[in-house]
């Protein structure tokens, strides 16, 4: 009996996983396309600036859903790695601990290494249990910012002075609104298409199987606490990179960096984008920004309108918008699909 | 030789004495029924055999080697396995798809096999969640059945089956412990099947070994009848 089973028509995981891997990567270069293209058509500088936060954002928001598709839990806590990247080089900086290339290297490395071996003992607490430990280790390290004042300059930050060249780019390229925006936007793609790598990866198909039944992966031979760590570490990487392109555009950093508050808006956007779809989280951050910025401009309590949005996200579409546009992709297709068969 | 040992297997829930002194050897190739009564201990007797339980004592022996320490997934990569009494599948996987990833702490990956004498095939590319619960059943004891287990510990395979199915499973399951020479300790409370594929069966009840022996003797005993065969016998 051959054992040369194909898994290409793998039933699970959304629309981009419902691709061919060909259509995968023709989508993400229609995308890269639409981003170099896109400065260009907006004037507006500060719409620019928005656009770029709300990338950054989207790449914060891809990591915690990361860790919901593979892992099946949720984090309070991934603003202590997006802040913890984003200290790390602000403090290399303002001591001279390190050169701005290594300090990045540093910041990209030790916050998910520092989620690695937490994750080995927290991936182990399911469900409300272990997002509250997230929040509590992310409040811990916010404190520490908050009151080291003599190391951190505390509730005030401080501006990071970079050197003018960074991996010998300017750094003007780093905080000019259009060029850090094409930057941000393109690394948003490739990390898209990494975590779609991953997802189809054994490791990747292995924290599936243990976030459906532990149990049942331990049955059939798998150790399942260091898959789930990995994947906890991969998510904060993720936070990490935001972290390194926020204060690489800001040149700026404070315990805001930090705080649950930003941890809090981050869960809310992949929930309004749809945690289940790779690309759900990152598109529910570019809604949560300009939805920020437009009630903004009408009333100081613009929290109160994000909120409702989320109630109404969470009854009326659980799977998120981007749920709601598959379905809808879906519905086209088979449409299509019926027009095309009637015809002939 | 014997496949799998116990000796003085004992395990309590608070006061409650699940397991006492249990001894219990399975010579390679048998296919061993375990019946009694709800409460009897019988899938604690799997879960301390598999690795599943903890806080017990005794010792578990595979062919001789001493697995007590082991772990669950360590005991199932030297080849004992063990299906549930509650299906127990990844829902959200494809059948061929979780088979797989089984297959790939396997030495023996044997999915096609698998999917061909389990009768899965058909659903290869399917959600697990989305097959009929008969086929959720097989596809539980595939996940065992894949690396071709030394040992097989089934607790209830045929729980929730109609009559037909469950006699196709244990028919499937004679078939492949003899092709495969797969020792199998079997939890089962459909008669039918146990007395139609069990070369021995031991009797618990209250936590003890009530009778041992092979299934005519079995029959023939008042206690066991008393305790639990009934009109069955």
């Amino acid at each position: 009996m051959s054992d040369s089973i194909t898994l290409s028509n793998r039933p699970r995981g959304g629309l981009m996983a419902s691709l061919p891997q060909r259509s995968v990567f023709v989508l993400a270069a229609v995308a890269a396309a639409v981003g170099i293209f896109l400065p260009g058509l907006v004037s507006s500088v500060l719409l620019l600036s928005l656009m770029t936060q709300a990338v950054i954002g989207a790449i914060t928001a891809t990591g915690v859903g990361l860790l919901f598709r593979q892992n099946g839990v949720v984090s309070f806590g991934h603003a202590a790695f997006y802040g913890s990247a984003a200290y790390i080089i602000g403090l290399s900086m303002r001591y001279g601990l390190l050169p701005a290339e290594l300090a990045i290297i540093a910041a990209l490395v030790l916050p998910p290494l520092l989620a690695f071996l937490l994750g080995l003992v927290i991936v182990r607490i399911p469900g409300v249990a272990f997002a509250m430990l997230t929040l509590a280790v992310g409040q811990a390290i916010y404190e520490f910012a908050l009151k080291a004042r003599h190391i951190t300059v505390g509730d005030d930050g401080f501006a990071v002075n970079f050197p003018a060249q960074v991996f010998g780019i300017s750094v003007r390229t780093f905080q000019h609104p259009s060029s850090m925006f094409l930057i941000c936007w393109m690394l948003l793609i490739v990390i898209l298409l990494a975590l779609q790598v991953f997802a189809n990866s054994p490791l990747g198909r292995l924290t599936v199987a243990i976030r459906e039944n532990e149990e049942r992966a331990r049955f059939i031979g798998y150790r399942t606490v260091v898959p789930r760590a990995f994947v906890y570490a991969l998510s904060a990487f993720v936070a990490s990179i935001a972290g390194v392109m926020a204060v690489l555009y800001n040149g700026f950093v404070s315990p805001d960096m930090l705080h649950w508050s930003l941890s809090g808006s981050v869960l809310i956007m992949a929930i309004i984008g749809g945690p289940k779809y790779l690309w759900g989280p990152a598109l529910g951050a570019v809604v949560f920004f300009f939805i920020k910025d437009f009630t903004g401009n009408l009333t100081e309590h613009w929290p109160a309108i994000i909120g409702m949005i989320v109630i109404i996200t969470t009854l009326m579409l659980p799977e998120g918008l981007a749920g709601a546009l598959a379905r809808l992709a879906g519905a086209v297709r088979r449409r299509g699909n019926a027009t095309g068969e009637a015809a002939q | 030789m014997i496949a799998i040992e116990g000796t003085n297997l004992t395990r309590g829930f608070g006061g409650f004495v699940a397991l006492d002194k249990i001894c219990i050897s399975v010579p390679e190739g048998q296919i061993r029924g375990l019946i009694g009564p709800n409460g009897a201990g019988k899938s604690t007797l799997i879960d301390v055999l598999s690795g599943r339980a903890e806080n017990w004592s005794g010792q578990v022996k595979l062919f001789g080697e001493d697995i007590s320490p082991l772990s669950a997934q360590q005991r199932r990569r030297i080849g004992l396995a063990r299906s549930f009494q509650r299906t127990n599948i990844f829902p959200d996987l494809g059948v061929a798809e979780q088979l797989d990833i089984a297959a790939r702490r396997a030495e023996q990956p044997n999915v096609g096999e698998v999917l061909h004498e389990l009768g899965l095939a058909p659903y290869a590319h399917q959600r697990a969640a989305d097959i009929s619960y008969g086929d959720q059943r097989r596809l539980d004891l595939g996940l065992a059945l894949i690396g071709r287990p030394r040992v097989l510990l089934l607790d209830e395979p045929a729980a929730g089956l109609t009559v037909q199915e469950s006699m196709d499973m244990a028919e499937m399951l004679r078939d492949l412990a003899q092709r495969w020479g797969v020792t199998v300790l079997i939890v089962e409370h459909d008669m039918d099947v146990v007395f139609s594929i069990c070369q021995h069966i031991t009797v618990l009840h209250l936590g003890r070994v009530l009778a041992d022996g092979a299934p005519e003797e079995i029959k023939r005993i008042p206690e066991v009848v008393t305790a639990y065969l009934g009109s069955a016998a």
